[in-house]
């Protein structure tokens, strides 16, 4: 039991840390569907600097990956206010991409000091409730969901909208990068193709799943750990198939949201700002 | 006049020679990732090349088994006179691209059906895992022995089979506790399954999956592993005992070489079928490339002891005599030698008999000792 | 300064704009290439070497049947504020119904009608869930969807290494090929299978019409465009939502129909069964505005893109990423092109 509530932690971490920082940005009303590419590539390159320079060092080059990705992804969903939808779908596509292309070399290194998974763990649970505090107790929380809420009023009372919305990518990418690193520089401490191996996706749904709320965040990650890691502790020991309990965790998050009842997405969550309209 | 007749000649002599190469292309099922299968056999393309000067190659990786036959159709345009094809899946195009070309010679990998330009080959390690499992059957303090394995087909259950023959060997009571992550590559289900195994008390891990996920997660825990299809020593010195590594440079130099001697054509291939072991040097029981067993765990492998017809022997001595003589040319020894019941009691290989080619290509049974679902077990 | 919308772009910096975007991503493309050893021009010729011979064209063709299919199905769910992302999944119900018929009733002259219309109607079931589920419970599609996707993957998973394995496939996780009834004519020696192909078009010239010259149409316009207005016209949203989420299913599992019938002649493992249509026809969809019709345009224009990187990795035993970053890139500039185009700067605030 003790080992299936630290696998819980330990698996959910990173969807822990990337459903935050793609619900930062939702919340300020940006929809962020490039998280899968953007893990892939701070993962990368937060090995990299990991394996060639120092662990620690790794993490924030991550993270800033991450942040720079989220800020490119403000080019198109802020200043071009194109559709934030089909530009977070070609963000996956060129991060998964490049991840691949550019590290090759890194392939089949074992890293000689990984980090250790609970010090993250640990930083992943206080980012989540950073972040409640930040949304109910500070300005920028409150300009953030006034932002993702009613964009024009914001605007009205003197908020650049933009400017808050590309600080919202940019943390959140930070966030992002950071669920890369965990991956590649803790979790499984070594570089491979596609090793966020559909976290990402999964990590969106945790955003729908938590009803954009950073505490309900924590729940809805754990939860899923947790049932990621009992499809393989309770396959083989019931006469049931095991493709059925590798279905499980997909099945039971559709039934939890369905039982937790309706959650309000924020207002103007994937409409680009038009202050003429 | 004569200088530059020279250098003509010359010049006419490269081209000659340039055109005189053989042309042989690659068709790789997945991407070249850092261990898995199609690492492994790239690593064979390129020992080849490097060996062989007349021998120029080309590959093209990650082809879905729907896109096999329009990439044969490229690369026999593009010249190839060998093809490759290193999946299962691709054995309909395979077969389909063979009867549109005929001039051009096809091998498939894993393969079971052949024409006279379709060739099939595999390198197996079915022999390596039962010696792996003798060495895991005596380090397993709990009698559990964990496999994370990929998809449920012939030769992962092949592979499972011998490995648990070979740990019931050493210690009959002994349980092998498999868990199926129905994926070639995905480090996080690895992960989460090992984990999961280490809680059920399982102490020792083989696997089939792409990444050294497993020896990763095994090593922090203290527990041993064996290392699958490439070294993986270096993912935990001193935790990975053993492994299996492949050569498939081996099969690929002395296929192409008979071709370039003319000994095959696309006529007569009909009948060649690599099934290459431990005796043709195709396949290797290692930690590392000529590491059989990690220097840290020979002591603990000598004191281990286990009965051989009656008698006492240590498990690294009986692992040591039957490489030896499965490496030799006329091996007398066969994991797959009856008589084998599966678990369900059911004999499976007479008593007297081995296995033969077709049973090895197609099991589906599971040994007795093997624990935990198995997807398309036989009544 | 700000950038304000352009109610009618002129013609002429519309065509700039997407100039101007296009070679940005050719630009940071050949920069990669170069990276690689690769000669940039050399490279973008591969990448639209399809178009050149008859080889590259089924290429094309065949990558476009899927892409249309479900795209068309996309543009008209998009367009009323239905965010079906679980197009795969609704694609490899499809292509789990077309096995059914063809492994379980007797072959005939019916076979193929019927894999069609039960594939179909499976995938429009996968969609429809989602629909009811979010009219019911007010659960979001986006993670119905999505989820969904790895259900119908362990789904197939064990279907082919349990109960339908095949008793002619050594072992191996395929079902039996299907009976000469339950294949789709192909054309040529090509990989097409046309009947799909020819369902595709009369799909998206179907809902265009179905969308632009009918009440239902007028209503999911209103819909999609107003729901404000919507409620106080009277109309059933939920009612509307779910048509258009079974209409779009529906089609998906055609294309789920067409994979396995026109070229696998099996069901297999999932992962081999779709390349990914059910994601890139998002990006059709999407690139043809909300217009079915559009969709014959976007989907070829898409399978030239996956065609042409295939090509490009083939050709230069490049890996396979390389088809990611040219997508990718490509879809940027599109994306950035169409968006800067309607708007104009303003040198004021």
């Amino acid at each position: 039991m003790e080992e299936a509530l630290l696998r819980a932690v330990l698996f959910g971490t990173p969807l822990l840390l990337a459903g935050l920082g793609a619900l930062l940005s939702e919340r300020g009303g940006v929809v962020n569907l490039g998280v899968e590419g953007m893990m892939a590539l701070s993962a990368l390159v937060a090995f990299a600097v990991g394996l060639k320079v120092h662990p620690a060092l790794g993490v924030l080059a991550g993270m800033g990956v991450g942040a720079l990705l989220g800020l490119f992804l403000g080019v198109f969903a802020v200043s071009l206010r194109a559709n934030q939808f089909v530009a977070g779908l070609a963000l996956a596509a060129l991060g998964l991409g490049a991840s691949g292309l550019l590290g090759k070399r890194y392939e089949g290194v074992p890293l000689p000091n990984p980090l250790p998974e609970g010090i993250l763990a640990a930083l992943a649970l206080a980012l989540a409730f950073g972040l409640h505090l930040l949304f109910s107790r500070s300005r920028f929380g409150l300009y953030l969901r006034s932002v993702g809420e009613n964009p024009k009023a914001a605007d009205l009372f003197g908020v650049s909208v933009d400017g808050v919305r590309y600080l919202a990518l940019a943390l959140g990418g930070g966030m992002i990068g950071l669920a890369g690193a965990y991956l590649s520089l803790a979790y499984r401490p070594s570089w491979t193709d596609g090793m966020t191996a559909g976290l990402g996706w999964v990590a969106i749904a945790l955003v729908i799943l938590a009803a954009w709320q950073p505490l309900r965040a924590i729940f809805g990650a754990y939860l899923f750990g947790l049932l990621f890691f009992l499809q393989f502790r309770l396959q083989g020991s019931v006469p049931i198939p095991s493709e059925a309990f590798a279905a499980m965790p997909y099945l039971l998050v559709i039934l939890v949201l369905a039982l937790s009842g309706r959650a309000r997405a924020p207002k103007a969550l994937g409409q680009p700002f038009d202050r003429g309209r | 006049m004569r200088r530059i007749l020279g250098f003509l000649l010359l010049a006419l002599g490269l081209a000659w020679a340039q055109g005189d190469k053989l042309k042989a292309c690659f068709i790789y099922v997945g991407p070249i990732g850092d261990a898995g299968w199609t690492y492994a056999h790239d690593v064979g393309r390129k020992k080849a090349e490097a060996a062989l000067p007349w021998l120029e190659t080309r590959y093209v990786e990650s082809v879905p088994e729907a896109q096999a036959l329009p990439v044969i159709d490229r690369f026999v345009r593009e010249g190839c006179q060998v093809i490759f094809a290193t999946s299962f899946g691709y054995m309909e195009a395979v077969l389909e691209g063979a009867k549109k070309y005929p001039n051009v010679i096809f091998a498939h990998a894993t393969g079971i059906k052949r024409a006279p330009n379709v060739a099939t080959y595999m390198a197996d390690f079915y022999q390596v895992y039962y010696l792996n499992g003798l060495a895991a059957g005596a380090l397993s303090k709990t009698g559990k022995v964990g496999y994370v394995a990929a998809f449920p087909i012939p030769e992962v259950k092949r592979h499972i089979n011998a490995f648990t023959l070979g740990v019931r060997a050493v210690n009959p009571k002994a349980q092998v506790l498999v868990r199926w992550i129905n994926a070639w590559y995905d480090p996080a289900k690895a992960r989460e399954a090992t984990e999961a195994l280490l809680a059920q008390g399982a102490d020792v891990f083989a696997f089939t999956e792409d990444t050294p996920t497993v020896i990763q997660t095994a090593a922090k825990k203290g527990a041993y592993s064996f290392g699958h299809y490439t070294p993986m020593l270096k993912f935990a010195p001193d935790h990975v005992v053993s492994g299996q590594i492949v050569h498939w440079d081996v099969i690929y130099m002395d296929f192409l070489k008979k071709v370039k001697e003319g000994v095959y054509t696309p006529k007569n291939l009909e009948k060649v079928d690599y099934f290459w072991l431990l005796e043709h040097k195709a396949v290797e029981m290692g930690a590392d490339y000529g590491v059989p067993i990690n220097p840290k765990h020979v002591p603990l492998l000598q004191k281990a002891q286990m009965t051989v017809g009656g008698r006492k022997v240590s498990v690294h001595d009986r692992i040591m005599a039957l490489l030896k003589d499965m490496q030799s040319p006329k091996p007398t020894f066969d994991p797959f030698t009856g008589p084998i019941q599966d678990r369900k009691g059911v004999l499976r290989i007479p008593a007297g008999k081995k296995a033969t080619l077709e049973e090895l290509l197609t099991m589906e049974w599971a040994a007795p000792g093997v624990v935990g679902d198995w997807p398309g077990e036989p009544k | 300064m700000r950038w304000e919308l352009d109610p009618s772009p002129s013609p002429r910096k519309v065509l700039l704009t997407y100039a101007l975007f296009l070679s940005l991503a050719l630009l940071g493309l050949g920069l990669l290439f170069l990276l690689y050893g690769v000669p940039p021009l050399k490279a973008y010729a591969l990448l639209l070497s399809p178009l050149t011979d008859t080889l590259g064209l089924a290429e094309v063709m065949r990558r476009t049947i899927p892409l249309l299919l479900i795209g068309a199905g996309l543009a008209l769910a998009f367009r009323i504020g239905f965010f079906n992302i679980g197009a795969e999944g609704q694609l490899l119900m499809g292509a789990v119904g077309a096995a059914y018929v063809a492994l379980f009733v007797p072959p005939g002259l019916w076979s193929l009608p019927l894999m069609f219309l039960f594939g179909g109607s499976l995938g429009a079931l996968w969609a429809g869930l989602a629909a009811w589920l979010r009219a019911r419970f007010g659960v979001n599609e986006i993670l119905t969807t999505l989820m969904q996707n790895y259900l119908v993957y362990y789904l197939v998973v064990y279907l082919v290494a349990g109960p339908w394995k095949g008793q002619m496939v050594f072992g191996f996780l395929y079902t039996d090929r299907f009976p000469p009834e339950a294949q789709l004519p192909r054309l040529g020696d090509t990989l097409v299978h046309w009947p799909t192909l020819v369902l595709g078009m009369v799909a998206a010239m179907g809902l265009q019409v179905l969308l632009f010259r009918t009440p239902l149409g007028f209503e999911w316009r209103v819909l999609g465009e107003n729901p404000e207005a919507a409620r106080y016209l009277g109309l059933k949203g939920g009612r509307l939502i779910l048509l258009a989420a079974l209409l779009s299913g529906f089609l998906a599992g055609l294309a789920g129909v067409g994979e396995v019938a026109g070229i696998h002649l099996r069901l297999l493992e999932p992962a081999q069964i779709s390349l990914g249509y059910g994601f890139t026809a998002i990006l059709a969809a999407w690139l043809a505005r909300g217009r079915p019709l559009g969709v014959l345009l976007t989907a070829p224009l898409l399978g030239l893109i996956l065609a042409g990187g295939d090509a490009l990795k083939l050709a230069l035993s490049m890996p396979f990423r390389v088809v990611d970053v040219a997508a990718g890139l490509l879809l940027l500039s599109f994306i950035g092109a169409e968006a800067l185009s309607r708007r104009r700067p303003v040198w004021r605030r």
